[in-house]
């Protein structure tokens, strides 16, 4: 992965400045940057088109499915409250395959690019997302509470 | 008629980083000066169109080298102009106006912040708060996968109001935490439901360390919810006009 440098003791993700990340790149250049009239746009492999269709994702039912899957998937009575029984470990394979599925529109993004313009050549990882720790329970200590 | 890219416009008497690779085929990156503004240019592939992989990728690796040390505006991919076009109609004609922007953003660098919750951890936090949801999803629990498609819908749906309440929340909140470090701030719509804020920051020299160390704070307080992504810095692309 050339992508995530994370220094040691980060919770930060780093990449641009040449990190060859191609999600990155594309969210940077592809629909932000100044514009002259006076430029030609030249032929683009419908590249244009299809970014922006990747990043504007609407509120689907194709969303809503995922999210509901996303969450009837979860173990509800196993976290935090001791003990792991059978039915826990067969929830916890069930969450890392939903977890799997319904995370990275960027990766997603970058996919249908790779697609289009043929492929990772010189391929270095476009996967930043995952991290190796299991999110934990959070303390909730937010502003939304100061809000409520 | 010779076609130039456009990477993007510096002050004249800019010195280009070394080891500058464009996407043409000599790969060669330069500059061509009018008064008191450059443009820093190279070649074209001329047997194909722009836009693979290699081309994006050049693209923002010349035009951030650059904006590491200098301000940059940088062009929107692809800029192509004939060569004869490049004074006569790009620099001449806009110069002032390129000036002013360049004299906006001098002495700053732009950072993109991409932040995530981590969905196993909020969706459970949605379900803890929402008892309309945690009904439902009991309901579609007993159910066979392929049964109740309107009411998985239906919980789809409740499920991601509840991230955009909470996501509209915690995006301001990420905002106030860093917008001292920064000059301004600029937003983008988030794409999906689960991804909370991307903004870019205008964060002046001088201030990256501090902007940078106020990201990993950041990054630390929420280790158990949230996923950040820090890009930069780079060239002021969300602070450039866009015509």
């Amino acid at each position: 992965m050339t992508v995530a440098t994370q220094p040691s003791g980060s919770n930060v993700e780093r990449g641009g400045s040449g990190s060859g990340s191609l999600a990155d790149v594309v969210e940077l250049i592809l629909d932000k940057g100044l514009v002259i009239d006076v430029f030609v746009r030249v032929s683009l492999v419908g590249i244009e088109i299809l970014t922006i269709d990747a990043r504007i994702v609407v509120a689907s039912v194709d969303t809503f499915l995922r999210f509901a899957e996303a969450t009837n998937r979860l173990d509800l009575y196993g976290k935090g409250k001791g003990g792991k029984d059978l039915t826990e470990l067969t929830q916890g394979i069930m969450e890392g395959g939903a977890k799997g599925k319904t995370s990275g529109v960027l990766d997603a993004a970058a996919d249908k690019v790779e697609e289009l313009i043929g492929g990772r050549d010189d391929a270095p990882d476009d996967e930043p997302e995952e991290r190796a720790e299991r999110p934990r329970r959070r303390p909730r200590q937010r502003v939304r509470e100061r809000a409520e | 008629m010779t076609a130039t890219y456009v990477y993007g416009l510096v002050a004249a008497g800019t010195r280009l980083p070394d080891g500058l690779t464009g996407l043409g085929p000599t790969g060669e990156v330069r500059t061509v000066e009018h008064d008191r503004l450059a443009a820093i240019v190279g070649d074209v592939p001329e047997d194909r169109p722009l836009g693979t992989r290699a081309d994006l990728l050049a693209h923002e690796a010349v035009v951030d080298t650059v904006a590491r040390e200098t301000t940059v505006l940088p062009m929107r991919f692809p800029a192509v102009i004939d060569d004869t076009g490049l004074v006569d109609e790009l620099m001449a004609p806009h110069q002032d106006q390129f000036l002013a922007v360049l004299a906006e953003l001098e002495g700053a660098v732009q950072y993109t912040l991409r932040a995530r919750y981590e969905q196993e951890v909020l969706l459970r936090e949605v379900l803890e708060d929402d008892e309309e949801i945690r009904e439902l999803d009991a309901q579609l629990r007993e159910l066979p996968q392929d049964a109740g498609y309107n009411e998985r819908i239906r919980l789809g749906e409740l499920i991601v109001a509840a991230l955009d309440e909470r996501s509209a929340v915690d995006a301001d909140d990420i905002e106030a935490r860093l917008q001292p470090y920064a000059q301004r701030v600029s937003r983008s719509p988030a794409p999906q439901p689960d991804e909370v804020i991307t903004a870019a920051f205008l964060v002046p020299r001088d201030q990256t360390a501090a902007f940078e160390e106020a990201v990993e704070k950041l990054g630390a307080d929420t280790r158990d919810w949230l996923r950040l992504r820090l890009l930069g810095p780079l060239a002021p692309y969300d602070f450039v006009a866009g015509s």
